[in-house]
C-alpha cells in the first residue's frame, strides 16, 4: 500500500489532553450521584480459612449503614472469566476464604467513614486451614487443596503439554544444550487510579448503570450481569476517564460488582473507592512463575528444539492464568527460528491475590529466561551475542513451530539497528568497567485469537446536528490515546481533520460490542473497524444525498467535510448543513479478523492476522560498593507496522520500558505468610523520575497488509524484552548470572562480594550469644509459642475512631495539652508519619496537638558554640539554609535525601527523629513484639528481612531509619527536650534506647536540636543507600573527621539503618584516631564497623554494604581534605 | 486553655473559604467533597504518590497529610487556579503538546509540583526537575515525555524575546 497519508504518521496529541491537564477529566473517583451510598469491603485477613459464621448484627446496627451482604446474598454463580471450565470465584467468599484481602462482606452507608466503620464491627468466625504459597509445594499430593477440582493433580488448574516438531529427536541431536532455571514473583500494575465503582441501580426500571475504571466494559456488562443475574440488557457500563489499565483493570474486577449489589439492594447509587492497600491486596496482579528452559543446539548455531516446563502461581482464583500460560508458551515456541518446541506447563493455585494481566502477560520473563540462554548460546558458540541473534532471527515467510506464519517480519534490521545505536560494535571491546549492553528481541501477535470474542470490534460512527462525527468505541482508552488513534483513523479515511471527530469510549449502550482494550489489540482491530465504518459513513452520507439531490451516488465528491455534486453550488454542503438536511444517523461495523483459531488442545495454529517483532538494547552501569543498577540507556527498535501516531506509540514505549526497569530490578510483592507485607507506593517499589534513562526509539515500518494502514499492535511490545535486555547488561557488567527476578541492588552486592569475606566477629558482643540461641530456636518453638501466646495477652491494637485536633499558640499552651490527664495525646509536627500511622493502627491517640507553626519551635540559629535547630524546622528549610550548608554540608546534603519534596516541605527534623519504625512486618498489622509487647515474637526473624537490622537486635529487628540519626550522631549534637518543669539536653547517642525507642516522655516535646559548630579542621560525609533516592535507608553511614595536618585526631562514625539505633562505630573510630587515612587504613577501619553483626536470613548483605559506605564516606572525607 | 485556632477560613485560589468541618479531615478531601475541587487527585492517601499535590503558602505538599487545622489562616493553590481547557497555562499546553501524560491521574499533581518549582527556581536544570518530581509517581509515561515537556517549557520561556 503505498499512499500518502495526512493524518496517519503524524504526532497527535491526546484528544483529551487539556481536560487532564487542567484536572477538569472526570475518573470514577470524581463521581457522587445524589443520595449516594459509600461502600467499603471487608477482606479476610488469612490466606486460607473455613467461614464458620458471621455476624453482621453490629454491623446492620451502626449509624447511617443502609445495606450489608455477604457472599451468599449473592445468587450462586461464578464468574466466567477464562471459560466456565475454570470458573471458581463467587463475587464474594463463600464457605471459604483462599487468600488474604478476599472480599468477605461488604456495607453500603451515608459516609465512607460509617462504612468503614461497619466493616470493622462485622464479626467472623473463622477456622484456620493450612495455607499454600508456593507452587510447586501446591502439588504435592498431601499439599491443602484450595478448591475441589476433579480430574486434575491436586491444585493444578490447568495443565498444557504439547510437542511441535519433535522435541526429544532434537535435543538428541543436540550439539550444545543449554539449561536454566529461572523465577520471578509478583509484580502489581499500580495504576495511579485504584480500581473502584459507582454504581446506580434504578428500581423503578431494573436498570443497572457503571462507571468504573476498567479496560473491558464488555466484560464488565457480561460478568455483573451473570454473577447478579440481571438481564444484560439492563445493565450499562458508561464512559468515564480512567488513571491506568496495564492489564489491571482488565477483565471485571470484583468491587463492581459488590457496588452493583450494595446499589440493587439499597435502591440507591453506591460508589466504593479501594484505596491503595486494598489495590495490593485484591487487584489483579501478575502471575509469578518458575521455568526450566533448555535449548537444543547445533554445532552451527541453529536452534533445533526449546523446551519449557513452567509453573505457574495462579493464585486463588482462575482470571487469565490460561490466557497466561499460552502467552508463555508462544516466546517458547515463536520467538526466533527454533526446530522443534514443547512445553510442560502448569497453572497451579496457592493461597494468594489472584493472578490477572499485567502488561505482556508474563512474556517478559519467559523472554528473559529466552534470551538469557541466547547470550550463554553465543558464548558457548563462540558468537558475537548480536550477530549470533541477527542470524537466527525470525523472517518474514517462516512458519514456526507452533503453526505461526510470520507474513512481515523486520526483526534482523530491528536488531542490527538497536545494535548500531547502542554503539555496540565500536563499544564491545572496550566496555569501561562495571558497564554492559544487554540484547533482546520480542514478538507478539497483533491481536491474539485467544478469547473467543477477541477476534473481532465493532465501531460506530454517528453524525450529529452540528456537524461533528462521534466515533463510538467499547474498547477503554485508559491513557494510550487509542481514542486519539480511531479518531485519525476515521479523519485519514474521510479526508477530514481530526478535530471535526469526538469519540465516546466504553459506552456499552451507545456503543457497539468489543472485547475491550487489551492484548495491545486496539489500534489493530478497532482501527480495522473504524476504516470500514469511515468507508460505510461516506457511503451512507452520499446514499443520502444522492437521494435529496436526485443525482447518482457515484458522482458525488465528499472532502475536507464537504460533499459536492460537480461544481454545483447548489449541490455542495457541509456536514452540519448535510446533518440538517438529510437527518443525524448512525453507521455501525463489524471488523472480523477472518482466520481459524489455533487448535483448541494443542493450541497449534497462527495466533494472530500478523506478529509484531521488536529488539532492545540496554546499556547499565553497576555500582560495586552498593550493586546498585543504573540503567543509562535503552534503545528501542519496533517492527509495529505502520506508526499511526508517532506522539502516542513512543510514550508507550516509554512506559513499558520504565515498567520494565521495575519488573527487572524492583518490583515485586513481597508475602509474609500470605500477606503482602509491602502494600504500599514506598515498600513496593515502582520507578519513580530519578530512574528514567536515556530511551531511543526507532520504527522499521514494515506496512502489514492486514493492519490498519499497515499498522500492527504496539502496547506491550515495550515491557517485553526490556527486563531481558537488562539482564543481559548486568550479566556482562559483572560476570555474573542471575536467575530471578527482580536483580536487586542487594543480589547484586552478594554475587560481586560472593569471594570476599568480612570479618565478622559476632562473639565480640557477648549477647549475641544468647540472641542466636533463641534464633534457632524460633522456627519450631519461640514463633509459634509466642504467636499464640501474643494473641491471648498481648497489646490489641486500638480501633481507630477519630481524634481531636489543636493548634496551641505556644509551647507552654503544647505543654498543658499533653499534660492532660487521661487523654493519650500525640504530638504532631509534620505529620507525615504520624497520621498515616494513626491510620494504619501503628500510633493510638485521643488527641493530636499540632506544633508545626510554634514559632518557639522553629528557625536555625547559628551562635557562638552551637547551632540551635528549632524541632518544628522542616528537612526543606534545613537544606536550603546556607551557613548550615557550609559549616555542616552532611546536614544539607544529607536531609535532601529524605524522602520526596512534598514530605522535606512539611517533615521536621525532630519528627525525622521521633518517627515510628518502619518494618514492614509491624506496619502491616502483625501482632509483633512492637505492636504487642513482650508477649510476641518477631516476624522478622523468620519472614523476609531485607530491610532489618543487622546488628543490635533483640527482641525487635526494626532498624532505626532516620537519615538525621547517624548524621546528628555523628555531628555530636544533642537533643533539647522540655516538659512543663523545664528543658533537659540529651546527646543523640543516648536519645535511642536500646531497642530503638527514643528517651522522650509522653508529658515531653522536643524543642530542639543543637549542633557544636565546627572549631577544627574538619571533614564530613554521609552516605546511603536505599532503594530509590528519597526511599527508606537500606544502610547509611555519617563520617565525620577532625584533622590536623593530614592525620585524623578524631573520628565519629555512625550506621544508620543496620541496628535499631544509629550505632557509633567505636573501634574504628579508635583506630582513625591519628591515622592518615591510607587505602588501607581506610578499608581496614571500615570493616571494623561490622564486626560485632550477626545477620538474619536476608540481610547479611546489608554488612557488605555498611562496610563499602564507610569506605566511599571515609575516602569522601579524604578527599575533601586534599 | 488551647488557644482559638488562627482563623477559620482557608485561602483557596484566592478566595477565602470557610473551612468549619473536622480539623483532621485532609486537606484533599476537604478540596474534592467539600469544596468541590476535584482536579486534586488521590493516589495512595499516605504521601507516597505526589497525585494530591498543592500549593500551601507557595510550597509544594501533599494534600493528603495537611490535616485541615493546619490549612486554616493558609494559602492553598491547586490545579484549578491554572488554566481551563479552553485556555490552558503555556505550562500544560506544552505538557498536552509533548504527550507528557497518559492517563491523565497524576497530571494536577505534576503541575503543581513543577509550578512550585517554577515559582522558586524559574530556570531549573534537569536534575533540579528530577528532584522536583521525584515524589510525583506517574506509571504510564516513564517520565521520558513529561521531562523532554518541561525543559522544552524552560528553554523556551528563557529564550521569550
Ligand atoms: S494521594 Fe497524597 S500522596 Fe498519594
Ligand atoms: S499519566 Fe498515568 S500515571 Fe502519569
Amino acid at each position: 500500500m503505498n499512499r500518502e497519508f495526512q493524518f496517519v504518521g503524524m504526532p497527535r496529541p491526546q484528544i483529551e489532553g487539556p481536560d487532564k491537564v487542567t484536572g477538569r477529566a472526570v475518573y470514577t473517583h470524581d463521581l457522587t450521584r445524589p443520595g449516594m451510598l459509600h461502600g467499603a469491603v471487608l477482606r479476610s485477613p488469612h490466606a486460607h480459612a473455613r467461614i464458620r459464621q458471621i455476624d453482621l448484627s453490629a454491623a446492620r446496627a451502626m449509624p447511617g449503614v443502609a445495606v450489608v451482604v455477604v457472599g451468599t446474598d449473592f445468587p450462586d454463580r461464578r464468574y466466567v472469566n477464562a471459560g466456565p471450565q475454570y470458573a471458581d470465584r463467587h463475587a464474594m467468599a463463600r464457605g471459604k476464604v483462599r487468600f488474604v484481602g478476599e472480599e468477605v462482606a461488604a456495607v453500603a452507608a451515608e459516609t465512607s467513614a460509617q462504612a468503614q466503620a461497619a466493616v470493622s464491627a462485622i464479626s467472623i468466625d473463622y477456622e484456620v486451614l493450612p495455607a499454600v504459597l508456593d507452587a510447586e509445594a501446591a502439588q504435592a499430593a498431601d499439599a491443602p487443596a484450595i478448591h475441589d477440582k476433579p480430574g486434575l493433580p491436586r491444585n493444578v488448574a490447568q495443565e498444557s503439554i504439547a510437542d511441535f516438531g519433535g522435541i526429544d529427536a532434537a535435543f538428541a541431536a543436540a550439539t550444545h544444550i543449554v539449561e536454566g532455571t529461572f523465577e520471578h514473583g509478583i509484580v502489581a500494575p499500580v495504576c495511579l487510579e485504584t480500581n473502584g465503582a459507582l454504581a446506580v441501580f434504578d428500581p423503578q426500571t431494573g436498570n443497572m448503570d457503571i462507571w468504573a475504571p476498567t479496560q473491558a466494559p464488555f466484560f464488565v456488562r457480561k460478568e455483573v450481569a451473570y454473577v447478579l443475574d440481571l438481564d444484560p440488557e439492563h445493565v450499562r457500563v458508561r464512559s468515564v476517564a480512567i488513571g491506568g489499565g496495564f492489564g489491571g483493570k482488565s477483565q471485571s474486577p470484583e468491587p463492581i460488582a459488590i457496588a452493583a449489589m450494595l446499589s440493587k439492594l439499597a435502591g440507591r447509587p453506591v460508589r466504593i473507592l479501594l484505596n491503595r492497600q486494598e489495590e495490593f491486596l485484591s487487584g489483579k496482579s501478575d502471575h509469578a512463575k518458575k521455568m526450566r528452559v533448555r535449548s537444543a543446539v547445533a554445532a552451527d548455531g541453529t536452534i533445533i528444539g526449546r523446551h519449557t516446563e513452567f509453573w505457574v502461581d495462579n493464585g486463588a482464583y482462575t482470571h487469565m492464568g490460561p490466557a497466561y500460560i499460552s502467552a508463555v508458551r508462544q516466546r517458547t515456541c515463536n520467538l526466533y527460528r527454533v526446530g522443534a518446541a514443547g512445553f510442560d506447563g502448569k497453572l497451579v493455585h496457592t493461597n494468594k491475590v489472584s493472578g490477572g494481566s499485567y502488561r505482556g502477560m508474563g512474556a517478559p520473563q519467559i523472554i528473559w529466561a529466552i534470551e538469557t540462554q541466547m547470550d550463554e548460546i553465543a558464548e558457548k558458540l563462540g558468537r558475537d551475542k548480536l550477530d549470533y541473534r541477527i542470524e537466527v532471527a525470525n523472517r518474514a515467510g517462516d512458519q514456526t513451530p507452533q503453526g505461526w506464519n510470520i507474513s512481515t517480519c523486520a526483526l534482523t534490521e530491528c536488531l542490527a539497528e538497536a545494535g548500531r545505536r547502542i554503539g555496540w560494535h565500536e563499544k564491545k571491546n572496550s566496555m569501561p568497567l562495571n558497564r554492559g549492553i544487554g540484547f533482546a528481541a520480542m514478538i507478539n501477535p497483533s491481536v491474539g485469537l485467544l478469547y473467543a470474542e477477541g477476534n473481532f470490534a465493532c465501531v460506530s460512527i454517528d453524525l450529529k446536528d452540528d456537524g461533528r462525527l462521534r466515533v463510538g468505541t467499547q474498547s477503554a482508552d485508559c491513557g494510550t490515546s487509542q481514542n486519539t488513534v480511531l479518531a485519525q483513523f476515521v479523519a485519514e479515511e474521510l479526508n477530514l481533520t481530526p478535530d471535526q471527530v469526538d469519540v465516546l469510549h466504553m459506552d456499552t449502550k451507545e456503543t457497539p460490542a468489543d472485547l475491550g482494550s487489551a492484548a495491545s489489540r486496539v489500534t489493530f482491530v478497532s482501527g480495522n473497524a473504524a476504516i470500514k465504518t469511515a468507508k460505510a459513513f461516506r457511503a451512507e452520507l452520499t446514499r443520502r444525498l444522492a437521494c435529496l439531490w436526485s443525482v447518482p451516488a457515484d458522482d458525488i465528491m465528499f472532502a475536507d467535510g464537504i460533499s459536492s455534486f460537480g461544481t454545483d453550488n447548489a449541490r455542495r454542503i457541509d456536514l452540519a448543513d448535510a446533518a440538517a438536511q438529510v437527518g443525524t444517523f448512525r453507521v455501525e461495523e463489524r471488523y472480523d479478523v477472518d482466520m481459524p483459531r489455533p487448535d483448541p488442545k494443542t493450541g497449534y495454529g497462527d495466533y494472530a492476522a500478523t506478529y509484531g517483532f521488536g529488539a532492545q538494547a540496554a546499556e547499565v552501569e553497576v555500582d560495586p560498593t552498593t550493586g546498585h543498577v543504573s540503567v543509562l540507556k535503552v534503545v528501542v527498535v519496533q517492527d509495529i507496522g505502520r506508526v499511526i501516531n508517532p506522539l502516542a506509540l513512543d510514550g508507550q514505549m516509554h512506559g513499558g520500558v520504565v515498567q520494565g526497569i521495575g519488573m527487572a530490578l524492583r518490583e515485586e510483592v513481597v508475602f509474609d505468610g500470605g500477606v503482602p507485607i509491602n502494600a504500599s507506593l514506598i515498600t513496593y517499589r515502582a520507578p519513580r523520575i530519578i530512574d528514567t534513562p536515556v530511551i531511543e526509539t526507532a520504527y522499521i515500518e514494515t506496512d502489514d497488509p492486514s493492519g490498519p494502514y499497515g499498522a500492527k499492535a504496539g502496547g506491550e511490545h515495550a515491557i517485553n524484552p526490556t527486563p531481558a535486555a537488562i539482564a543481559n547488561a548486568v550479566a556482562q557488567a559483572t560476570g555474573k548470572r542471575f536467575r530471578k527476578l527482580p536483580i536487586t541492588a542487594a543480589d547484586v552486592l552478594c554475587a560481586l562480594e560472593e569471594e570476599r569475606s568480612l570479618p565478622i566477629k559476632p562473639w565480640i558482643r557477648p549477647y549475641n550469644m544468647e540472641i542466636a540461641t533463641a534464633r534457632a530456636l524460633y522456627p519450631k518453638i519461640l514463633f509459634p509459642g509466642l504467636k499464640k501466646l501474643g494473641a491471648a495477652v498481648g497489646r490489641k491494637p486500638r480501633p481507630a475512631n477519630g481524634h481531636d485536633y489543636e493548634r496551641p499558640s505556644d509551647l507552654e499552651d503544647a505543654l498543658v495539652a499533653l499534660g492532660r490527664p487521661n487523654r493519650k495525646v500525640k504530638i504532631m509536627a509534620g505529620g507525615t508519619d504520624l497520621q498515616v500511622g494513626l491510620r494504619q493502627g501503628v500510633y493510638a491517640a485521643d488527641s493530636v496537638v499540632d506544633i508545626s507553626d510554634l514559632s518557639d519551635l522553629k528557625g536555625i540559629m547559628i551562635g557562638d558554640g552551637v547551632i540551635r535547630i528549632g524541632a518544628a524546622t522542616t528537612i526543606s528549610e534545613l537544606t536550603e539554609h546556607e551557613d548550615l550548608l557550609r559549616m555542616h554540608p552532611m546536614l544539607s546534603d544529607g536531609l535532601a535525601k529524605i524522602a520526596t519534596r512534598q514530605i522535606r516541605n512539611v517533615a521536621t527534623i525532630a519528627g525525622d527523629l521521633a518517627q515510628e519504625k518502619r518494618c514492614w512486618f509491624f506496619r502491616s498489622g502483625a501482632q509483633c513484639y512492637k505492636a504487642g509487647g513482650v508477649s510476641c515474637p518477631c516476624y522478622a526473624v523468620l519472614g523476609d528481612n531485607r530491610h532489618h537490622s543487622v546488628m543490635g537486635a533483640g527482641r525487635c529487628a526494626a532498624p532505626c531509619v532516620a537519615d538525621a540519626a547517624p548524621i546528628l550522631t555523628a555531628l555530636d549534637a544533642s537533643v533539647v527536650i522540655a516538659d512543663y518543669a523545664g528543658e533537659r539536653r540529651v546527646p543523640m547517642t543516648n536519645f535511642y534506647r536500646w531497642s530503638g525507642e527514643t528517651v522522650v516522655a509522653t508529658n515531653e516535646i522536643i524543642t530542639a536540636i543543637e549542633v557544636p559548630r565546627p572549631n577544627v579542621a574538619h571533614t564530613q560525609a554521609f552516605e546511603k543507600h536505599a532503594g530509590w533516592d528519597g526511599d527508606f535507608a537500606d544502610a547509611s553511614v555519617a563520617v565525620h573527621l577532625a584533622w590536623q595536618e593530614d592525620r585524623v585526631i578524631k573520628a565519629r562514625i555512625s550506621l544508620g539503618a543496620v541496628a535499631p539505633l544509629p550505632v557509633r562505630a567505636k573501634s574504628a573510630e579508635r583506630a582513625l584516631a591519628g591515622s592518615w587515612l591510607t587505602d588501607s587504613a581506610v578499608r581496614a577501619a571500615a570493616e571494623m564497623v561490622i564486626a560485632g553483626a550477626l545477620p538474619l536470613s536476608d540481610n547479611g548483605y546489608k554488612c557488605n554494604l555498611i562496610v563499602n559506605l564507610t569506605e566511599r564516606a571515609l575516602r569522601k572525607n579524604r578527599d575533601q581534605r586534599a | 486553655m488551647v488557644k482559638p485556632l488562627v482563623g477559620p477560613s482557608i485561602e483557596v485560589n484566592g478566595e477565602l473559604r470557610v473551612a468549619d468541618v473536622d480539623s483532621t479531615m485532609p486537606l484533599a478531601l476537604f478540596l474534592r467533597d467539600v469544596l468541590n475541587l476535584r482536579g486534586t487527585k488521590i493516589g495512595c492517601g499516605n504521601g507516597e504518590c505526589g497525585a494530591c499535590t498543592v500549593l500551601m503558602d507557595g510550597r509544594a505538599v501533599c494534600s493528603c497529610l495537611i490535616p485541615l487545622g493546619r490549612a486554616r489562616g493558609r494559602k492553598i493553590r491547586t490545579i484549578e487556579s491554572l488554566g481551563n481547557p479552553k485556555a490552558l497555562h503555556p505550562l500544560q499546553a506544552i505538557l498536552v503538546e509533548k504527550g507528557a501524560f497518559q492517563c491523565g491521574f497524576c497530571t494536577p499533581g505534576v503541575m503543581m509540583s513543577l509550578l512550585a518549582l517554577l515559582e522558586s527556581n524559574p530556570v531549573p536544570d534537569e536534575a533540579e526537575v528530577r528532584t522536583a518530581l521525584q515524589g510525583n509517581l506517574c506509571r504510564c509515561t516513564g517520565y521520558v515525555k513529561l521531562l523532554e515537556a518541561t525543559m522544552t517549557y524552560i528553554w523556551e520561556r528563557g529564550h521569550e524575546p
